[in-house]
């Protein structure tokens, strides 16, 4: 065992943290207080992430990104959580689907889509799967074909001709490019009969609705998809007509493709959410008074903070551990389990925050307030039911 | 004799705001715009029918124009009023526990007659007690089992002169402060051994009021700067009125009224994940029928009905201290006690319900994000529950401390 970073590693941690504290910490409460969810957006932070490699860093040297390794972007996704969990997500979406273009897509299409993707600091990625009536569905998908996905595409030479609607979208209004999970055939159980296409966010037929207005992660956009006849090339089809599920990573314990990236994904910003509630906790319990002396004076405010950072440090072991895993290539179910004990972590952790931040009995701050709703966000996404029993059937389809 | 056999007046009473939540509030209080923005406007036109139905003047004795509710009725409508509308309960239910303070218990018949009709015949004559000062300490916390060496002395004075009081100070979080008609003022008389309350008309000169608009409150608080405020002498309440309203008179003892509205949001956060889980069909099948799904139902259940147990009980304890006295009911701090548990699974079941919900679980246009703040809010009303077990404590471990200290405290 090594726990030593490598010096590109600490490089690039360094360069996030830097980055975090000065460009995204400054702006975060003030992004996140906009009230049009339309608006939270910021396009001067993205770019500027952008041009030291944050939004391409998931993308192999040989098509002009930065190749990073699995732990290089835990670190980072890490330490852009520390000042803004939303921010650090609208950076790490990027690298989700970079991962899934790399391992999925033809040399054609990576060709077609890669080099602009680089290019364009402008440039970014979504995958659309969840419908209205397709959420824990499409998570643990059905045998029954009336299940799932209702998104459906039909062929016409050269083309499919898409109609249906995708819901609570990540980036869906900020996209240039996403990979959408549609039904091909709808006679056949959702499992293989689901293809999956990338769709420009200029197709005709295809456009944005609502954006939804979360209460936590107010930076990072969800958004309705429309699809109205929508036109979309064959040769836009990601691996096989109805191989979506499988090439999503799915239950086969693809660590490269978008899936598994999504569980390290997860549990790496919460930890970045974790470090920042342990850090500004104890700075607070060193300055702050209740009866004439610091709060970090009092038994219970020492054991809410010893407890803030035990779990903190036991998720952060795990997530390097995953993300190690991930580089060595090593299948196994920790992904999803590290995921679902980061919500487990997220949530006390920044619950104990709102304990010692009450400790002197006034009213809790915004940055109490916003970290204890961007945690929040993890109850549905990563420790929620459908998650738990979802890693722990990988966990038992691989035993 | 102990029994949570409610009365056919309690049951009516209930099922009578129940519908008025139903009809009225809910559909106001959760419509998706309202909820979108964020928006707590506090619906002032449902609190003026909630008064017009006497839920204003509940606790108020019948022989000076309110319903005489005890404290358990006032619990049973306190949580249901929460259930639609957290802020409404908040604003209500002070009004209503301080008219049968100050009317009932504090004021002489000279007082009564230049304050009562005001109170009854305005359904915006509410009612406020203002005691907090800017940074006036109210935690127990580092204090705990230990004489406390603090500056506890009020800082608002009330100088006699002539045939009046001459009122200067800031209080801040004052709940109410916003829609009072009258104060209830805590001061400092110059050359009295301890602080006394004065009662100063909202419209008097010399009053202003600057709401304090924080998403971590229940109702609507302001802070209350009085500059040369001017009442007569006659408004002095008697000498016990400061430990009666601060409930330091029986300290763990008083109305359980905030831990009723964590039950009610509690309550209404189950029932919309509940109704939600017979409609939603995941998986072949109603999310009801899920074991996973039906197991934290089933715990919400649990929590919300040991919960409710914990209320009435401290609630019936406030209405009969005989029972403490004769052994039926523990002589603990049955409120704080209530107050723990209740905000810890109310908070529990607001989480589990927005969860069932999925993704429309942490929309700002559904109710269940509103209910996981509210949830939040509750865990941090009065002295927080890390200090509420502190003062648990003192009180098992036989830890006695003067009232001037005990004072000091946010209520419970």
């Amino acid at each position: 065992m090594d726990f030593n970073l490598s010096d590109e590693q600490r490089a690039w941690q360094m360069k996030a943290r830097k980055f975090a504290e000065e460009e995204i910490r400054p702006i975060s409460l003030e992004r996140d207080s906009i009230s049009t969810p339309r608006e939270t957006w910021d396009w001067d932070i993205i770019k500027k992430g952008s041009k030291l490699g944050f939004r391409t860093m998931a993308v192999p040297k040989a098509w002009g990104g930065q190749g990073t390794d699995f732990v290089t972007q835990a670190l980072v996704m890490t330490e852009l959580a520390k000042a803004d969990s939303a921010i650090s997500k609208a950076f790490s979406q990027n690298w989700k689907w970079s991962h899934l273009i790399s391992a999925s897509c033809t040399e054609e299409q990576k060709k077609r889509f890669l080099p602009a993707f680089v290019a364009d600091d402008g440039w970014v990625l979504g995958k659309g799967i969840t419908e209205p009536s397709a959420g824990s569905d499409n998570r643990m998908p059905q045998d029954d074909p009336k299940t799932g996905i209702k998104l459906r595409a039909e062929r016409k030479g050269d083309e499919w001709i898409l109609n249906g609607e995708k819901a609570f979208i990540a980036n869906a209004p900020v996209g240039k490019l996403f990979f959408i999970d549609v039904r091909t055939d709808s006679t056949v159980p959702p499992r293989q009969g689901t293809s999956m296409f990338l769709v420009p966010s200029d197709t005709p037929g295809f456009r944005i609705g609502k954006v939804f207005n979360k209460s936590g992660w107010r930076f990072y956009q969800n958004g309705e998809m429309i699809f109205e006849n929508a036109r979309v090339p064959h040769a836009n089809i990601v691996g096989e007509v109805g191989g979506a599920v499988k090439k999503a990573g799915g239950s086969g314990g693809d660590t490269t493709g978008g899936d598994l990236f999504g569980d390290l994904e997860l549990c790496a910003n919460a930890l970045g959410i974790c470090d920042d509630a342990c850090a500004t906790a104890l700075k607070f319990a060193k300055t702050a008074k209740q009866g004439g002396q610091p709060l970090f004076a009092q038994q219970n405010v020492q054991l809410q903070l010893g407890k803030m950072y035990m779990l903190t440090e036991a998720l952060r072991s795990f997530v390097l551990r995953v993300a190690w895993e991930h580089d060595k290539r090593i299948h196994s179910a920790n992904a999803g389990l590290a995921m679902n004990y980061s919500g487990d972590v997220a949530n006390e952790v920044t619950e104990l925050y709102m304990e010692i931040r009450g400790a002197q009995g006034c009213h809790m701050d915004h940055h109490t307030d916003k970290i204890l709703r961007d945690a929040f966000i993890w109850n549905h996404l990563a420790c929620d039911s459908v998650s738990r029993m979802k890693v722990v059937r990988r966990l038992a389809a691989a035993a | 004799m102990y029994s949570l056999q409610l009365s056919p007046e309690q049951l009516e009473i209930r099922d009578t705001v129940r519908d008025f939540v139903t009809r009225e509030i809910k559909p106001v209080a959760l419509k998706a715009d309202r909820l979108d923005q964020c928006d707590r406007t506090l619906l002032v036109d449902l609190i003026d029918q909630a008064s017009q139905m006497g839920l204003r003047s509940l606790a108020l004795s019948e022989g000076r124009g309110g319903a005489g509710a005890d404290a358990l009725t006032s619990c049973i409508v306190t949580e249901e009023l929460a259930a639609g509308d957290a802020d409404i309960a908040a604003v209500l239910s002070e009004s209503s526990r301080l008219a049968h303070i100050l009317f009932d218990q504090c004021m002489n018949d000279a007082q009564r007659d230049a304050f009562l009709s005001k109170f009854q015949s305005g359904d915006r004559y509410h009612l406020a007690f203002a005691a907090r000062e800017p940074g006036t300490e109210t935690r127990l916390g580092i204090n705990y089992h230990r004489p406390a060496d603090l500056d506890v002395a009020v800082k608002t004075t009330a100088a006699k002169s002539g045939g009046d009081f001459i009122i200067n100070g800031v209080k801040d979080c004052v709940a109410n402060a916003p829609v009072a008609g009258l104060f209830a003022v805590l001061v400092q008389i110059p050359g009295r051994p301890s602080a006394n309350v004065v009662l100063v008309p909202a419209d008097a000169a010399g009053v202003s009021v600057q709401p304090e608009k924080s998403p971590w409150q229940h109702g609507t608080c302001g802070a209350v700067i009085f500059k040369d405020c001017k009442v007569p002498a006659g408004n002095l309440l008697g000498d016990d009125a400061a430990a009666i309203l601060a409930g330091t008179a029986t300290p763990g003892r008083g109305v359980p009224l905030a831990q009723a509205l964590a039950l009610g949001v509690g309550r209404a956060a189950y029932e919309a994940a509940l109704d939600y889980a017979h409609i939603r069909v995941q998986g072949g099948r109603p999310l009801v029928e899920h074991q996973a799904i039906a197991t934290k139902l089933g715990e919400m259940a649990i929590k919300l009905e040991i919960a409710r147990a914990a209320v009435w009980q401290a609630a019936w304890a406030s209405d009969h201290p005989e029972a403490v006295a004769d052994r039926s009911l523990a002589d603990l701090p049955l409120t704080s006690i209530a107050q723990v548990f209740t905000s810890e699974a109310v908070m529990r079941t607001a989480k589990d319900a927005a969860e069932i919900f999925g993704a429309m679980g942490v929309m700002r246009d559904m109710p269940l994000a509103k209910y996981v703040h509210d949830a939040r809010v509750c865990m941090h009303s009065g002295a927080g529950n890390t200090d509420l077990r502190l003062r648990v404590a003192e009180e098992i471990a036989g830890y006695r401390r003067a009232d001037k200290r005990a004072m000091a405290l946010a209520g419970e």
